[in-house]
């Protein structure tokens, strides 16, 4: 492992095209530093390096299945963490997404209750 | 496809990678990368010396990429992978350079409004451009581009224009050089390039006349 490959993995943690991102999320969540995520997952910095520049496994339950295999399989990792990875780094994903979405949830359930009061009768509720 | 990798891939192994890709397997983009990334980059750099290593890395980094993210990019049946990702690196490279190039240019015409005694040093280059140096290098013959003029043509120049001669001669491209040797240095950028192209413009038609090339 050469110390530019292990920059290009870092600069792809970023890309949500690269596992890198899911990792990362990860770690952020967990708040393991590179050493910790290594740990976790049971393989060296260098493995970590090349885990980063795989491709983020598809979110589809077959696909997700099968790539998490491929993955822990080549770099020897333990696939029960890669896939907790993933998938948390997903959901954190979706949150993102939601919070950013022109309104937040909290927003939106704060602007509805402004918007629309009880009716006094207690009709026209959604 | 698990092998160490250790040196330049056969034919038949690039394939086999590129198909790996194409076939989205997760683990492809790592054996790219790790075949290729230090030879690209060090091709880069040893191509284009004048250029900061930092920048080669970058457009090589940008040329894995693009292949990572859209492998039907490459056809295999027209070149090598590493052909392939040498001329692409270095189209990348070309164009940071580029987006470097307009960022220092609108500095400059920043500085200009701000500084605008001093703007003279920081007026744009464009014989400098690290972007040009490589379309010339790959365009250009290693013969000099101006041939030298006869003593008699020579004689009738005056010796601004003599020393602006030279200085085709040696090939020298800086505007702000030019612009010093004629005393412009106290006119606006745009004027001084003006005045220095109608310069080298009489110059290369007196060569012309006297039977010298130029390109």
């Amino acid at each position: 492992m050469t110390r530019r490959i292990a920059a290009f993995a870092r600069r792809v943690e970023a890309d949500p095209f690269f596992l890198a991102s899911a990792l990362s999320d990860y770690a952020h969540s967990e708040e393991l530093d590179e050493q910790g995520l290594a740990l976790a997952l049971g393989c060296s910095l260098d493995t970590l390096s090349q885990l980063r520049l795989c491709r983020r496994p598809h979110p589809d339950p077959a696909s997700f299945r099968a790539d998490i295999d491929r993955i822990a399989a080549r770099f020897a990792v333990r696939a029960t963490v890669l896939a907790e990875a993933v998938r948390r780094a997903d959901a954190l994903a979706g949150l993102r997404h939601t919070a950013t979405d022109g309104r937040g949830l909290l927003m939106a359930a704060r602007d509805r209750g402004a918007e629309e009061p009880p009716s006094p009768t207690g009709e026209g509720e959604a | 496809m698990n092998r160490a990798w250790e040196g330049p891939l056969t034919e038949q192994e690039a394939r086999d990678l590129h198909r790996r890709l194409l076939l989205d397997d997760p683990t492809a983009p790592t054996d790219l990368v790790e075949v290729y990334l230090d030879r690209l980059t060090d091709w880069l750099v040893a191509q284009n010396p004048r250029i900061d290593p930092a920048v080669c890395s970058t457009a090589a980094e940008d040329a894995l990429l693009a292949v990572i993210k859209n492998p039907a990019s490459y056809n295999p049946e027209r070149q090598r992978l590493e052909v392939y990702l040498r001329m692409s690196a270095q189209g990348d490279l070309r164009n940071l350079l580029r987006a470097e190039q307009r960022h220092s240019r609108r500095r400059a015409e920043w500085e200009a409004v701000e500084l605008s005694p001093v703007v003279g040093k920081y007026i744009w280059d464009e014989g400098g451009d690290p972007a040009l140096i490589i379309e010339r290098r790959e365009d250009e013959p290693d013969e000099p581009s101006v041939a030298p003029l006869p003593d008699s043509v020579r004689a009738g120049l005056t010796p601004q224009e003599q020393r602006v001669l030279e200085l085709m001669e040696r090939r020298e491209r800086k505007t702000a050089v030019f612009a010093e040797v004629l005393g412009l240095t106290h006119l606006p950028p745009d004027e001084q390039r003006q005045m220095v192209k109608r310069v080298k413009d009489r110059l290369i038609k007196r060569r012309e006349r006297a039977g010298g090339r130029h390109d």
